[in-house]
């Protein structure tokens, strides 16, 4: 059949017409000698993304019968997608139809008419000649399985199954340990922005316990995992055997760690000193009600380490300067005579409220003392001052502020479920800035402390931002569509040599032993092309993206 | 040289930073060389060695690859190995004897309107300076 194809340039109002001389397109393109074989129409036109516009164009497709369409308008940034909805209302596919960016690239850059319609005029020329390659591609819709598998019970992982769990939507809680809640609930309080806090986490605890739409599996891990967005099949293993469960999305909430002290050469960590971590003298209050020495006498007095690890691991932990000022209450509550000391390094307070924390802890007598450094064996101290001046001292109790470290599961979670972890250690978010929830496995999120370290008040922002992004991408009922922009593998050409394995952060390629070739999982692959580059047997294509039709662009562009 | 030499230039740009970078200098209404028509791909690594080494020989006077800066392309990684690709293009291009300064790789940002003009002007400066590619269409692959 002879290609007729639509090329229909928009005048943008006086944007594209006053800057380029649409009439001499009209005049120039159906006359060039190298479209003889084909048909051509081209046209010009008001505004095409106009309501009027869109009905226009529809009707010309249909009434022509065009099996091409080149537009030439805006930027595909502006109006691709309203384009497409109009090809989709008539038999044109899609992807036989190109938009040709006239007015960014034309129009508004070169300042002479005759200049910007010469550019104009071989802009379109390669977009005719591309849109001659291009082929038909196929949406496909698949069904999705809107329930959501948690991993971790901690703050963060509630939270997120409490915002997700309804009528139509299940979850399923996984929890590592016998029972959910993870640090926060061996707190005695809170700090005093946050309330009754503790009180509310109690609550929600005891929410998922009677929310019929979430089912805990305690003492059970993360044994299998296989799938993709809407469609994933997960195994968990719980001490009576595996359960067999399928979701549309998996949340990672798994939490943090500390980092043992010793691992830092300034510190001194040991069962028969009274050298605590901070995490111990909260379970201490909370077990015993008081915070008492080894041979079970009051501390006359304590000294508070700030940012133990710190300087090894490279990064700030952000809520140890907050709780540390918290356990300096809880040994004032329990006794002013206590002389409290803190050491620290400057205080890291960002949020609205802790200024006057830390004002009124230092009015009721709290030491605050900035050094630069400092070394800590047993219940000794040693330090030098902001000035320089050197200083020791000894103190009945020592509680040390470990530096937060993902939890000891981050590495053998992320090789499950196939996501990177960064260089700190804890998981690798999509983009730390502009996707900070959502990892390179599309339908993976991670949120709280196991993203990076955060308090409570963080940890259900994430939870609720994942949440928020589950109920937007997974509606129960509907079907999703994947990118039909994929790579795919010529296995004719295919040598197995599995460079593109690596080079698919995706994990898009697996392969497949008996064909001896790799396979693209086309629901994962995103369509970048990466691949692409890395085949050394010219084995793969990306389709819309293939070497033929880029040429095609080249093409004029060193005609 | 003629004054009147327009350079052949082929530009592939990344659609989510430098081709995002374009536009804007076309909103900002920065002026640029015609030369530049962009060719938008997904990601900068979709723009193989060979694909560059075949524009050159086919007769572009010079290729300029536009992506994301290290750490924000669209797919994570995809420009650290553009990166890594084009250093071996380099390499090929000076062990063949051809002239490195043809080719160009340059990271724009979706918000390097101006940067995109500069980068787009400079570019055509250097080709023009230069001249036409003297084996155009003299080598073939
Ligand atoms: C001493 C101290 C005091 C603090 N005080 C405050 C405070 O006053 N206010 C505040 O806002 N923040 C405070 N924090 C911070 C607070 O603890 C964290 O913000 C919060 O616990 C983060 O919640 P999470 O759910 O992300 O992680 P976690 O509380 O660590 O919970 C993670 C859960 O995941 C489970 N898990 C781990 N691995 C797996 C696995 N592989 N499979 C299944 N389950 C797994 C764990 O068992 C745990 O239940 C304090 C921290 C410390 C150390
Ligand atoms: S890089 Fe190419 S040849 Fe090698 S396994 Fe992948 S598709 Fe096959
Ligand atoms: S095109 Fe990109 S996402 Fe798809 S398989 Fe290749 S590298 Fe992975
Ligand atoms: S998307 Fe721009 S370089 Fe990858």
């Amino acid at each position: 059949m002879k290609a007729k194809v639509g090329v229909y340039v928009c005048e943008c109002g006086p944007n594209i017409a006053s800057k380029v001389d649409l009439d001499r397109i009209l005049e120039t393109l159906p006359a060039l000698d190298e479209y003889r074989e084909i048909e051509l129409v081209v046209k010009k036109y008001g505004l095409l993304c106009s309501a009027d516009g869109k009905n226009y164009l529809e009707e010309e497709i249909k009434s022509n019968g065009f099996t091409h369409l080149v537009l030439g308008a805006c930027s595909p940034r502006d109006h691709n997608k309203t384009f497409i909805g109009v090809c989709k209302k008539t038999d044109l596919n899609p992807y036989l139809y190109k938009i040709i960016n006239i007015r960014e690239h034309c129009a508004w850059i070169i300042p002479d008419k005759e200049k910007a319609t010469e550019k104009a005029i071989s802009y379109l020329r390669g977009g005719i000649n591309r849109v001659l390659y291009q082929s038909s591609l196929f949406e496909k819709q698949l069904d999705i399985d809107p329930d959501v598998v948690v991993i971790g019970g901690g703050i963060a992982g509630i939270e997120t199954a409490l915002s997700l769990a309804g009528e139509k939507r299940n979850i399923y809680l996984i929890e590592k340990s016998g029972k959910i809640g993870g640090k926060s609930s061996r707190f005695s309080s809170l700090l005093p922005r946050q309330g009754k806090g503790l009180a509310l986490i109690e609550e929600k605890i005891e929410k998922v316990s009677a929310n019929p739409f979430i089912k805990v599996f305690l003492e059970s891990s993360l044994e299998s995992i296989i799938g993709f967005l809407g469609n994933f099949e997960i195994v968990v293993k719980s001490k009576n055997g595996n359960t067999d469960i399928k979701a549309g999305a998996i949340v990672v909430a798994s939490g943090y760690g500390l980092i043992d002290p010793l691992s830092s050469e300034s510190h001194s960590y040991s069962e028969s000193d009274d050298v605590y971590t901070s995490l111990e003298i909260e379970e201490m209050l909370k077990e015993h009600g008081k915070i008492m020495t080894k041979s079970g006498k009051e501390p006359a007095s304590v000294a508070l380490v700030h940012c133990v690890g710190r300087e090894e691991k490279g990064y700030c932990s952000r809520i140890c300067c907050n709780y540390m000022i918290k356990i300096a209450r809880y040994l004032k509550d329990q006794s002013d005579a206590i002389k409290v000391t803190e050491f620290h390094k400057g205080l890291c307070m960002p949020d609205k409220g802790d200024q006057s924390f830390h004002k009124a802890m230092a009015e009721r007598g709290v030491e605050f003392r900035r050094i630069q450094k400092i070394t800590q064996d047993g219940t000794k101290i040693s330090f030098t001052g902001m000035d320089g001046s050197p200083g020791n001292a000894d103190f009945d109790m020592v509680i040390l502020a470990p530096a937060i470290v993902p939890s000891e599961d981050t590495d053998s979670l992320a090789e499950l479920l196939e996501i990177p972890v960064s260089e700190t250690g804890f998981f690798q978010e999509m983009h730390q800035t502009t996707d900070p929830v959502a990892t390179s496995i599309d339908g993976i999120f991670v949120v709280g402390a196991a993203h990076s370290p955060k308090g409570i008040t963080d940890s259900i922002f994430f939870a609720q931002a994942a949440a928020g992004r589950i109920l937007t991408h997974l509606i129960p009922g509907e079907k999703i569509v994947p990118e039909v922009k994929v790579t795919e593998v010529l296995e004719a050409f295919c040598t197995g040599c599995q460079n593109c394995l690596d080079v698919c952060v995706y994990g898009a390629i697996s392969y497949d032993e008996s064909k001896g070739v790799s396979v693209v999982n086309e629901v994962v692959c995103r369509g970048c092309g990466n691949c692409f580059g890395s085949c050394p047997s010219g084995a793969l294509r990306t389709k819309h993206f293939t070497n033929p039709q880029l040429y095609q662009e080249v093409r004029e562009a060193i005609r | 040289m003629d004054k009147k030499y327009v350079p052949r230039i082929t530009s592939f740009l990344c659609k989510w930073c430098s081709y995002t970078g374009a536009d804007l200098a076309g909103t900002s209404r920065l002026q640029y060389p015609t030369a530049i028509i962009p060719i938008k791909v997904m990601c900068s690594s979709r723009v193989d060695p060979v694909f560059i080494l075949r524009a050159f020989l086919k007769g572009s006077d010079g290729v300029l690859l536009g992506g994301c800066h290290p750490g924000d392309c669209h797919y994570e990684t995809g420009n650290y190995h553009t990166r890594r690709r084009f250093a071996i293009v380099k390499t090929v291009f000076e062990s063949l004897g051809l002239e490195a300064e043809r080719i160009r790789l340059s990271w724009i940002s979706a918000s390097e309107g101006p940067k995109f003009a500069r980068v787009a002007n400079e570019f055509t400066e250097t080709i023009i300076a230069m001249g036409e590619n003297p084996v155009k269409k003299k080598i073939f692959l």
